[in-house]
């Protein structure tokens, strides 16, 4: 039964790790996809990143086929990384060349590191989610294939981030990345009136971000349509408000620039820059069309290391605009948020 | 090998398996023998093409012990298309076919291998809307979290699924050992497919049958895995890799983590706050967690004295090709300056710690004093959209095994969340509607200047009483 906790580092870690652990002294990217960390032994761990299905979706037969080459390769153990990427990690020197082999026979494209496309994440979408609005791993896998140069070699100004999430409720982490897809609602949520008795009217009327949902009644609640913002804010609280969206209704917005690390201009959000592009499966061609446009404005003015919303920064959202051909509409700009925490520093690049 | 008998229930059409029962299994458990019975007798429509009609049940010999899920020929009683029309029929997954072109792993081909009723995405694609029903918590004696059922919308498909989820090891690495383990479990119990790693940091079990939970869960804890992470408590904290393959980090992320597991698991496993709360733990303030963006809680690595110059290494790198030039233009402080024969110099004023030259620069190491920031409050939904997390505590030292200090301050924060937060309010919103003033003033920290972005502009300050009285009386 549960209460254990996680397993023990002793159990988790491969011997190299262990050996080494908090020992490192310098990385290096020896090529795409494979990275050195030099220890204070004077040993060196070769790591392999390998790129994942869309959402890390996995089945067990490909697994098992994964343990069986970090049985062979890398004593057993590999990890996945924040980005969903595979990791073999310890490769001997001379045998990286033939994992590399091995796995693009099975269709795992070794890359994602450095100035390259990082393998992208995203979350369940379609496959097993009841609010999204769009199939982020479908797009996922569209881009990939059509950035699967950038994602196999070095040829970036800096690393990209690119994201996918189903809904606003950002499971995918689109605003966290350089360019990110977030699937959008347009339709308002219906109401069922057999399933509001199971809710709590007060839970659900509070739950609204905007104060759209009223009592209309004794037991019964309307949304104001002149004022909803189709967060699925209620769909999440109560059953009474789902399904949400419509084949017509539902889309995707794009948006640009979001980063965490504290280098350059340091952590910022990502901008929306499109609210809306329709759903079109199974390759999105809409979407793929603006990411392309996107990246490749960046590769051909950003400086180096300059991440996309730091070259944005750079040169201003007018010109982002200008040179990447996008058409910039109203509803980007934004009167919903009234926060007042700019006094407050959100980075820790302090000064002691 | 020993086998055993097997009886699967599978479409007359295509072979998708069903449901599948061992031999003894039928015989003893009725409540088994009950459901093949029903399922045999009924007219339902197969989740993989939609065809319609009563299932076929066929016997096999099987080795005992643990199978990749196994796909079955249709048997030849089935009114199926003659085999040699096979490759012109049409496909009864379009959109999942094309998406299983190319040369980039596909989530769809991967589908297929699996029990997955595949017909739920495929129609979901085709419709262009999800075909998932509203879902929620499953209540487990003995589980307080870490099982969520997701109901469906096309019932004639699928009924609708259970999923757990499991607690990431450290640094996210998996033996091979273990995760055969959770194979054998997912193949036992589930759809055989793994969600490997969420964006919340856990792995996810689909598919498993609610009379089949209890089982499920015993197994995953007897091979040494922990669920929990659903529900209004702590979720499953991440952290980046840390000392076990980074050489820019700042504390032991994944010691403080299992510290973090010994001490807060019952709040892992038992939702008590006002709404859910993320930790992670990252090692420097290069973020490779996304704490700043996603979490609640969020530890970040920091150090204060000046980063350390091996003048030699840096000199032999810029002798081999290394681009110093740029790294010093793009330093955010504008801090580094090269004269080669003086070497690299780094103005302590400028400098803002932000880790970009000891990333680039191989010799420039982050300095000695180091600790960890506290920042809270950062979130991506919530009422008011994505927020960045924000400075609580700019700097403790975090000192093992059990990082009292640092654990102390996380909970005297959640006791003040829990305390004034209403109801499913995320600790960014809590924040911004009590004002962050009065948040401070809550949380009993001490005043720095690491705090601020700036200043305020405005003279609107509160005086209480008090406060002046008690200047009157001096």
């Amino acid at each position: 039964m549960p209460g254990i906790g996680i397993p023990s580092l002793e159990a988790s870690l491969p011997p190299i790790v262990k050996r080494n652990y908090g020992k490192w002294t310098s990385h290096d990217h020896i090529r795409p996809g494979v990275i050195k960390h030099d220890a204070e032994s004077g040993e060196a761990c070769y790591t392999v990143r390998a790129a994942m299905p869309p959402n890390a979706r996995v089945s067990t037969p490909t697994m098992r086929m994964l343990c069986g080459l970090a049985d062979e390769f890398s004593e057993g153990f590999f990890r996945v990384t924040q980005r969903n990427s595979i990791e073999f990690v310890g490769v001997p020197v001379g045998r990286i060349e033939e994992l590399i082999a091995r796995l693009a026979g099975h269709g795992f494209p070794v890359g994602g590191t450095n100035r390259s496309l990082h393998n992208m994440t995203c979350c369940t979408g379609y496959m097993h989610c009841h609010l999204a609005a769009t199939d982020p791993a479908a797009i996922v896998k569209a881009i990939s294939e059509m950035l699967i140069k950038e994602y196999e070699t070095d040829c970036l100004p800096a690393g990209l981030k690119i994201s996918g999430s189903g809904c606003i409720n950002n499971c995918g982490e689109g605003s966290c990345a350089d360019i990110g897809i977030v699937g959008v609602h347009r339709d308002l949520p219906p109401i069922n009136a057999e399933k509001l008795k199971g809710c709590e009217l007060p839970l659900v009327i509070s739950v609204c971000p905007v104060g759209a949902i009223k009592p209309k009644g004794p037991g019964m609640v309307e949304i104001d349509p002149k004022k909803c913002i189709h967060c699925p804010a209620c769909s999440v609280a109560c059953a009474a408000f789902a399904p949400i969206g419509s084949a017509n209704g539902d889309g995707v917005a794009i948006v640009v620039g979001g980063k965490s690390s504290n280098t350059g201009d340091g952590p910022a959000l990502a901008k929306m820059v499109i609210p809306y592009l329709p759903n079109n499966p199974p390759h999105w061609p809409e979407v793929t069309e603006v990411v392309r446009k996107i990246v490749d404005t960046w590769v051909a003015n950003a400086h180096r290391d300059e991440r996309v919303g730091e070259w944005i920064n750079r040169i201003g959202w007018e010109k982002f605009y200008q040179r990447t051909g996008l058409k910039m509409s109203f509803k980007v700009v934004d009167g919903y948020d009234q926060r007042s925490l700019e006094y407050v520093r959100s980075n820790v690049r302090f000064r002691w | 090998m020993p086998t055993m008998e097997k009886i699967k229930l599978c479409c007359a059409k295509c072979g998708f398996v069903i449901e599948e029962y061992t031999a003894e299994e039928l015989a003893a458990v009725p409540r088994k023998a009950k459901r093949y019975q029903y399922l045999k007798n009924k007219s339902s429509i197969c989740p993989s093409c939609l065809a319609s009609g009563r299932l076929s049940d066929i016997r096999v010999n099987e080795e005992s012990g643990p199978v990749g899920a196994p796909r079955v020929a249709a048997p030849a009683s089935s009114t199926a298309a003659p085999v040699g029309h096979e490759e012109h029929a049409v496909s009864p997954t379009p959109m999942m076919d094309a998406m299983s072109q190319g040369r980039f792993p596909s989530h769809a081909a991967e589908l297929k291998k699996t029990k997955y009723p595949v017909q739920m995405y495929e129609q979901a694609l085709q419709k262009r809307r999800t075909q998932w029903g509203y879902g929620g918590y499953v209540s487990l004696p003995g589980v307080a979290s870490g099982v969520l059922v997701r109901s469906s919308a096309r019932p004639e498909i699928t009924k609708g699924s259970n999923f757990v989820r499991i607690m990431d090891p450290c640094g996210n690495f998996f033996s091979t050992a273990s995760m055969r383990g959770l194979c054998d479990i997912a193949d036992k119990y589930a759809y055989g497919l793994l969600h490997l790693l969420s964006t919340g940091g856990d792995l996810e079990l689909l598919g498993i049958p609610t009379e089949n939970l209890k089982p499920a869960v015993e197994e995953i804890t007897n091979l040494g895995f922990d669920i929990g992470s659903t529900g209004d408590d702590y979720r499953t904290s991440e952290e980046c890799i840390g000392p076990a393959k980074c050489d820019l980090t700042l504390y032991d992320t994944l010691g403080l983590r299992a510290a973090w597991y010994k001490r807060f698991l019952d709040d892992v496993q038992y939702p008590r706050f006002p709404h859910k709360i993320k930790c992670k733990f990252a090692g420097c303030p290069n973020d490779c967690v996304r704490g700043c963006q996603k979490a609640d809680i969020f530890l970040c690595g920091v150090y204060r004295d000046a980063p350390q110059v091996d003048q030699q290494k840096v000199a032999k790198w810029v002798e081999a090709g290394g681009d110093i030039t740029t790294v010093c233009s793009r330093c955010p402080g504008q801090a580094m300056q090269w004269e080669s024969g003086k070497g690299l110099r780094i103005d302590e004023d400028s400098c803002m710690h932000c880790m970009y030259c000891s990333n680039k620069v191989p010799g420039v190491r982050p300095g000695g004093d180091r600790g960890v920031a506290v920042l809270v409050g950062g979130k991506l939904r919530g009422k008011f959209g994505p927020m960045l997390s924000r400075v609580l505590v700019p700097f403790i030292k975090a000192e093992g095994p059990d990082y009292k200090e640092v654990f102390d301050c996380i909970e005297k924060f959640t006791e003040v969340y829990d305390a004034n937060a209403r109801k499913k309010e995320r600790v960014g919103d809590f924040i911004l509607r009590i004002g962050i003033d009065e948040f401070y003033k809550l949380s009993g920290v001490e005043p720095a200047p690491q705090l601020l972005a700036q200043p305020r502009t405005n003279f609107f300050c509160h005086w209480e009483v008090e406060e002046v009285m008690d200047e009157r009386k001096r």
